[in-house]
């Protein structure tokens, strides 16, 4: 087990914004060197490298190793399926530190969706990095992931799968039109909130009220504009070293308790044909895992940061990591809520909603700053925290 | 411009019967399992022998979205549109449009039955509309036993 072994010693991020001058590359690079500095190491030091490996990632270990100028890597690893490697990357860091193959392993994510790889368009190289067609020419869609049997539907966007998942948890808990909005406004607007004390959040500057948000157009129901994650350029890292290790490079080095992936057939994006329950999909059984192995239980959890596609997600988080009985998630973020001084502060940063999109790594990063104590939304006293995607991919981080 | 499936060695049965007017699954020869999308073979007795059935083309709506920003612009003079992934009556899921309603009509639960569009000359895809009752019709070929 992982409990303490490994640590995260450095953290970085780039500005984030709908648009920045800087590629991909240019930003990988400044947030790992920020990391790098951050921990007070070297590109020298690094000996491993974890990262996402959805098919649109944009930069290469290759790529990062010539630019850096890292003498050699012992251990690298890719993880697919985007926000399901928010665990994994951790999981086969720690992994391959406690199995001597590395000492000091950095992880990434760069994004530059404003030069294409829009997750919310289709048509603009989407997910699939697949370059516009002609206007006039058919477009023949892959078999790849069964997408073949979607698109011809105009089912193409994350934000239009997890509507299907939203609209199917409102029908099993018998939520009205009401409940629903209720739900997952409180989730938007409370993230704003935060968002709105991050100088680092995009939305930072951007008041949302109920009114704001009912008012904002409907993208895919029950699904409006604030209930989706911003689409954004920015870079992400973070260094994970030896517990012992990290001791000597910092007082507040935050260790690494439990770290998860999981797979099983018809998992996002395929959980649209799966035979039993969809909402089951978010299992309980590896959230029972995560606090098994780090042992520690969901009382101890002073803040959480859950994968945010969309307002939805962190709503059946809530349930699916076991911190609210399944079908009530909506009722308690209506009325404890998640923002501060709530029984559990979620998304504090202002998560991909309101700080940016960056498949879950500035959830990490806004861990550490809460267990080092250096967050804007300072949770008072936080010792463990719990960053998650929905169907059980997640940390357990404690100082 | 109409958005098509690649067609493939695995997928052709399908698209071919939904060109004739049949929906069909796979199924599986050894178990008689049924699922789709395809697969190159049978997940519960990995048997190789898989054939194709075809199924009433009764189901009930599983949940829908109403799509109301087109995320491509070849969708854009289509929007208002319904997604929906539909249980067949014998089981397996599909997604699928829902047409023959009002978007703001379509429930979860609702019965549907499918109605095959052809979209180009090629490829028919099945949608499904609203089922005047909700008891589906018996499938043509006995469904597999669980």
């Amino acid at each position: 087990m992982i409990r303490r072994e490994v640590a995260i010693v450095g953290i970085g991020q780039t500005g984030y914004a709908k648009a920045l001058p800087s590629t991909a590359w240019e930003l990988a690079v400044a947030a790992v060197l920020a990391a790098l500095a951050d921990a007070g190491l070297d590109p020298a030091d690094v000996d491993g490298m974890c990262r996402f490996a959805p098919p649109f990632e944009p930069v290469s270990e290759p790529m990062l190793v010539r630019a850096l100028g890292i003498p050699e890597l012992r251990f690298f690893a890719e993880s697919p399926l985007g926000g399901e490697a928010l665990g994994a990357v951790i999981a086969h860091a720690a992994a391959a530190i406690m199995a001597g193959l590395a000492r000091t392993v950095v992880v990434y994510r760069a994004l530059s969706q404003s030069k294409g790889g829009r997750f919310g368009r289709a048509d603009r190289g989407g997910p699939s990095g697949q370059p516009a067609a002609a206007p006039s020419a058919d477009i023949v869609v892959p078999e790849e992931d069964n997408r073949s049997f979607a698109w011809p539907y105009g089912l193409m966007s994350p934000g239009q799968l997890f509507a299907l998942w939203a609209r199917r948890y409102a029908a099993v808990n018998r939520l009205t039109e009401e409940d629903l909005f209720r739900a997952l406004g409180s989730i938007a607007i409370t993230q704003r909130r935060y968002a709105n004390n991050n100088p680092a959040a995009m939305m930072r500057d951007r008041k949302m009220d109920w009114d704001d948000y009912r008012d904002a157009r409907m993208i895919s129901e029950p699904l409006r504009l604030f209930d989706l994650c911003l689409e954004n350029d920015g870079a992400c890292a973070y260094v994970l070293t030896s517990a012992d290790v990290a001791r000597s490079l910092r007082d507040d080095p935050v260790y690494v308790l439990s770290a998860t992936q999981t797979l099983s057939p018809y998992r996002e994006p395929m959980g649209i044909y799966v035979g039993g329950e969809l909402l089951e999909l978010f299992p309980p059984a590896t959230a029972g895992r995560l606090f098994e192995q780090a042992g520690v239980g969901r009382q101890d959890i002073d803040v959480a940061e859950f994968y945010d596609a969309t307002s939805y997600m962190p709503l059946r988080s809530l349930e699916s990591y076991g911190f609210v009985p399944d079908g009530q998630a909506w009722r308690y973020v209506a009325e404890a809520g998640t923002g501060p001084g709530s029984p559990l502060p979620v998304n504090t940063h202002g998560g991909h909603l309101s700080e940016a999109y960056l498949h879950g790594m500035n959830g990490v990063l806004e861990a550490v700053r809460q267990l080092r104590g250096t967050a804007c939304n300072q949770v008072a006293g936080a010792e463990i925290a719990l960053v998650g995607a929905p169907a059980g991919s997640a940390t357990i981080l404690a100082r | 411009m109409a958005i098509i499936p690649a067609v493939t060695d695995l997928t052709r049965p399908y698209w071919d019967n939904a060109r004739a007017g049949r929906l069909v699954t796979q199924r599986c020869a050894s178990c008689g399992n049924s699922w789709h999308p395809p697969l190159p073979a049978c997940p519960h007795c990995h048997g190789t022998d898989i054939g194709w059935r075809e199924v009433s083309g009764a189901g009930t709506v599983y949940t829908y979205t109403v799509v109301r920003h087109a995320t491509h612009a070849a969708l854009a003079d289509q929007i208002p549109y319904v997604i929906a992934i539909v249980e067949l009556a014998e089981g397996p899921r599909l997604v699928a449009g829902i047409t023959g309603c009002a978007p703001q009509d379509v429930r979860v639960g609702m019965p549907v039955r499918v109605r095959f569009t052809a979209v180009t000359a090629e490829v028919t895809l099945p949608y499904f509309e609203p089922a005047p009752s909700p008891s589906p019709t018996p499938p043509s070929t006995p469904a597999p036993t669980p």
